[in-house]
């Protein structure tokens, strides 16, 4: 291991690193781009990160890879380059490779030196002396970050299937059922009951609207059409739409505006159904939360500053806490078990990345929501 | 024997136990709704009820899985036959076999949404039947089912 240790210069008693010279390769069709190249320069311009440790974890060779994105770990702990750890990693596969001279793979997340944090897939092999000692060992990381997003987009759609096709059914058993009472209701000639289930019906209908006009948005790449509108007219419209349905909630759904916003340019049809989306959530928090028999929404357009425009919706429902908070616009997330899909916070937060906005949702359990998204004016 | 039975309805959506009472109802038996599981619970030890329709997927702090733990852990109650509801269904029977405690979350039968009422009737009456045997109340000969006086 020893001469390992100090082996930059005097590489020719390992014969693996051999190679490590800026020897151009001697092929026997001399003249392409490689044979230009030293072995040394190819590993240097490898897409992926290469070093040599030893034992105690030190760092004896890295690559420009490397070097590039951890900064110059030759003498440095590997740990503390990859992690910023001084202890060593809980089931490191370098020193697993020391142990019992094997290859070995695993997964970490290491921190680059930008600070940015990376999931990598890492290779350990051993390099041996000629009696067949593991005297350092290479470690070869391939920054697989962009393949973990996608893994985890392609469970986020998992989950929205699963919980789209929840909501789907629910909503397939409020029709059938709804559907059922008014046949009964018919054939006693009992309008009451014919009545009653109808009206569960038609929540029906407009519970499968919002989710299939929501599954349209989300699945479709629009461009945003942007044009000048009245801020205050748009949230009065919206506001208006909700009207009979929160009556018969019992929710005061209100609308506070101000007269001295100027017409914003935005795209007004996704800025609808963005409002559309919290109005329809916060509905929904008030009718989850039984502890009052009456709700008040407020549906407002404001300045936020000079520089920005506001709109907030604002419930007195269950509220929310912190956990549910901090999921609700990264995932596909509903907390209304038979009632309602997530799908609509996240159309919401796609306009709202969209336009360059910012959401600001401050909540807290049983003190109600407010989700405030904030636009520039000009 | 169906005038005998009394059924409770545990669900949070009133649009659920209205039709699921009103379905009941209509086919003769007594019904008895509860909105959470909490009330749900409550209800069953009060009512001793001949069959149970639960929600499994409630949002309260006792949910539907809480309520058949409840009942299945409860000597008392513990026989009380449970059919499941749930948009979820197929999600869930995945989950049951990963969970193995059969005492957690042991339905007797799982309907997935939208219901099949006709096939939920047949199966209420055959865990009815199956209920009112165990008991002693009546006895099946040759296929038919005949109560004891």
């Amino acid at each position: 291991m020893d001469d390992i240790d100090h082996q930059d210069e005097d590489r020719s008693s390992c014969p693996e690193e051999k190679g490590l010279t800026d020897e151009p390769i001697n092929r026997p069709d001399n003249g392409s781009i490689v044979d230009g190249l030293g072995l040394r320069s190819i590993i240097d311009l490898l897409p992926c990160y290469l070093s040599i440790q030893d034992r105690s974890m030190h760092i004896l060779f890295a690559n420009q890879t490397f070097k590039y994105d951890f900064g110059e770990g030759i003498g440095k702990l590997c740990h503390e380059v990859y992690k910023g750890n001084s202890e060593k990693c809980e089931a490191c596969p370098v020193q697993k490779t020391f142990n019992d001279n094997k290859v070995h793979i695993s997964e970490e997340t290491v921190q680059l030196s930008t600070g940015e944090m990376a999931d990598m897939i890492v290779y350990s092999s051993p390099i041996e002396d000629p009696s067949g000692n593991v005297v350092a060992v290479i470690e070869m990381s391939t920054n697989i970050t962009k393949v973990k997003e996608m893994q985890k987009e392609l469970k986020n759609l998992g989950q929205s299937i699963a919980i789209l096709s929840h909501d789907i059914k629910n909503i397939l058993e409020g029709l059938q059922g709804g559907a059922y009472v008014v046949d009964e209701g018919i054939k006693d000639g009992d309008m009451k009951l014919a009545t009653r289930g109808w009206d569960i019906v038609k929540r029906n209908i407009d519970e499968i609207t919002v989710v299939a006009q929501n599954i349209l948005y989300s699945s479709k790449k629009r461009e945003l059409k942007y044009r000048k509108f009245s801020p205050n007219r748009i949230v009065i419209d919206v506001a208006d739409m909700f009207q009979e349905k929160a009556k018969a909630m019992g929710i005061n759904l209100k609308y506070e505006t101000n007269q001295a916003l100027p017409l914003v340019s935005l795209d007004p049809l996704s800025i609808r159904r963005m409002l559309e989306n919290f109005i329809w959530n916060a509905m929904e928090a008030c009718k989850r939360d039984k502890a009052k028999h009456f709700h008040t929404v407020v549906v407002r357009a404001d300045f936020h500053d000079r520089f920005h425009l506001k709109f907030e919706v604002e419930d007195d429902g269950v509220g929310m806490d912190e956990k549910t908070r901090a999921s609700i616009f990264n995932e596909f997330y509903s907390t209304k078990g038979s009632d309602g899909t997530g799908l609509g916070l996240l159309v919401a937060d796609k306009v709202i990345k969209g336009h360059g906005g910012k959401v600001d949702v401050l909540t807290a359990p049983g003190k109600g929501s407010t989700f405030r998204v904030i636009f520039k004016l000009h | 024997m169906e005038n005998l039975s009394k059924i409770i309805i545990i669900d949070d959506n009133p649009d659920f136990r209205f039709i699921m009472e009103t379905f009941l109802k209509r086919n003769g038996y007594e019904t008895m709704t509860a909105e959470n599981g909490q009330k749900g619970i409550e209800l069953i030890e009060k009512e001793y009820p001949d069959l149970i329709l639960l929600d499994v997927m409630m949002e309260s702090i006792y949910t539907g899985l809480d309520v058949c733990k409840k009942v299945r852990t409860n000597p008392g109650l513990k026989d009380i036959p449970i059919i499941g509801i749930s948009g979820m269904a197929d999600e869930l029977g995945v989950q049951v076999e990963k969970w193995g405690d059969e005492d957690y979350f042991n339905v007797n039968e799982f309907f997935d949404k939208p219901v099949d009422k006709e096939k939920l009737l047949l199966k209420i009456k055959e865990l009815l039947e199956e209920g009112l045997i165990k008991k002693g109340k009546a006895v099946r000969i040759g296929g038919k089912l005949y109560l004891k006086k």
